[in-house]
């Protein structure tokens, strides 16, 4: 594996019940880099991201995150899944910000942002808070440190979640179609923190059918249809000349 | 009809030394069998959802012997059933100038025994109603299991609960009667002992029924209290649906 390389999916395969959802994908995030996921609904690019921080399982494959596999650990050349404690380890190193954004509901902003440094980081309680609260500036919502989950709107509870997952300073965030469960007046709100986080290197993953920010903010489209990778290149590329039928079609469908 | 007042309102405003012991050994009793039963039932709800499938087995069994049988004949067991099979025997314990009475100890066991097997059916419903959500989010910060129950899932597994838990504490002061058969004079016994030498049964047992109400009625102020306090900062219209069903009872 190539030094560069963060995250390394090889011949995945995954089933729910008898529908194949992943079929021998081969799915690579160099460091810094930017790849976006597109795909028509139930192509499996969400479960894809959910496998890289091991949120599903796979049946075959596998899948290594900084060089180490995640879920499994080889023994004797076979895979045997891992302990929860392992994995839990290696999770802190991916960031996720989920479609629903699973705020935490019983603490208020600021704890949910500084929660898991504490915990896990051992990062003293007034660093972890004067972190939140700058990461919060970041994302543009400084003044709302007391508030609860509740009371924020779809779009400020997308950009703390985003601010949660930046104070565990992941290698990679994950996005999992971040903007789908928002207002449309909220979405622009959201993208903008997103393409402000993608001129700083850090390395991003993106599901999401929001195909402006792919063709402005990925370095890299990557296609899914039915469990595959059916076409993957720079953003010009997939949007102006898509080679694979199945990309015109769903290119054709979002973008009128 | 035959009402002694006098009799009825000195046993209710100048109770006996012996009636106000009984009434602190119900207040003791049900207080510390209801914590152990707390923490039992949590150890019994971990079990019931584990993975691993004999200790799952292991509490299922549990719960459903236990609620399965009166607690009556449960109380017998533990303390008379068990001496008498020669498996265990409650020895007075003395510490100091206090005793703590064998058959004390086998009646506080026998109710959080009892009340263990509901809480842990309580529990896992209050942290099946969270939301899946709640838990990836935990999980994909990298936090391992227990770091995510204490400090994510629990917290707001409780405040669902915080209604039934109301109910189980309520049930729990009632249900200390039942320790009666073992001798432990807690209320009960003492008026029965009493009515015994006095056979003023009618004003005895309206004076433990009002004895009784009393403790039920300040649980339910200190209930009414904890519902208001701890559905701080949760609007009811973004609440997980068994919270927004208790606060629209409000």
């Amino acid at each position: 594996m190539s030094e560069d390389l963060l995250i390394e999916a090889t011949n995945v395969e995954k089933w729910f019940g008898p529908v194949k959802v992943l079929d021998d994908v081969n799915f690579k995030v160099k460091r810094g880099e930017v790849v976006v996921l597109i795909g028509p609904s139930g192509s499996g690019k969400t479960t894809l991201l959910r496998c890289i921080n091991h949120l599903e399982t796979v049946q075959n494959g596998r899948i290594a995150v900084n060089g180490s596999l995640i879920g499994y650990r080889e023994r004797n050349g076979k895979l045997v899944s891992d302990r929860e404690s392992n994995i839990a380890i290696q999770r802190r190193d991916v960031g996720m910000v989920f479609q629903r954004f699973n705020l935490f509901a019983n603490m208020n902003v600021l704890d949910n942002i500084s929660l898991a440094p504490q915990l896990l980081r051992g990062t003293p309680k007034a660093d972890a808070q004067a972190q939140a609260r700058a990461l919060l500036a970041r994302v543009g919502l400084p003044e709302k440190a007391e508030a609860f989950p509740q009371e924020l709107s779809g779009g400020q509870q997308q950009r703390v979640a985003i601010a949660r997952a930046l104070a565990m300073q992941p290698a990679v965030l994950l996005f999992d179609e971040p903007t789908s469960a928002l207002d449309p007046e909220m979405v622009g709100e959201v993208l903008a923190v997103m393409r402000d986080l993608a001129t700083t290197g850090i390395t991003m993953v993106v599901v999401t059918h929001e195909m402006g920010f792919a063709r402005q903010v990925a370095d890299r489209v990557v296609v899914m249809a039915e469990g595959k990778i059916i076409e993957e290149g720079p953003p010009e590329q997939i949007f102006s000349s898509p080679s694979h039928p199945k990309t015109q079609a769903l290119l054709a469908a979002v973008l009128h | 009809m035959n009402f002694d007042w006098a009799y009825f309102s000195a046993q209710l405003f100048t109770p006996s030394g012996a009636f106000l012991e009984g009434l602190g050994l119900t207040i003791i009793m049900s207080i510390s069998a209801q914590l152990l039963g707390f923490v039992i039932g949590l150890v019994v709800a971990f079990g019931r959802m584990s993975a691993n499938k004999y200790l799952s087995f292991a509490a299922a069994a549990y719960i459903w012997i236990i609620r399965g049988t009166p607690l009556l004949v449960q109380i017998v067991f533990i303390y008379t059933g068990l001496a008498a099979a020669n498996l265990v025997r409650f020895e007075d314990i003395t510490l100091g100038p206090i005793t703590f009475p064998g058959n004390l100890q086998a009646g506080i066991l026998a109710l959080a025994i009892n009340e263990a097997a509901y809480m842990a059916e309580i529990y896992r419903a209050g942290i099946t109603a969270v939301d899946r959500g709640q838990f990836e989010a935990a999980k994909a910060l990298g936090m391992p299991p227990i770091m995510l129950m204490r400090h994510v899932v629990l917290p707001q597994a409780f405040r669902i609960i915080l209604l039934p838990i109301g109910n189980q504490f309520n049930i729990m002061l009632k249900n200390t009667t039942l320790v009666s058969v073992i001798g432990v004079s807690e209320m009960l016994l003492v008026t029965e002992t009493i009515n015994s030498a006095t056979f003023r049964t009618f004003e005895l047992y309206s004076v433990l029924g009002i004895y009784f109400l009393l403790l039920t009625s300040l649980w339910n102020i200190f209930m009414a209290w904890a519902e208001r306090h701890f559905a701080l900062g949760r609007p009811a219209a973004k609440s997980p649906p068994a919270l927004a069903a208790l606060e629209m009872g409000k």
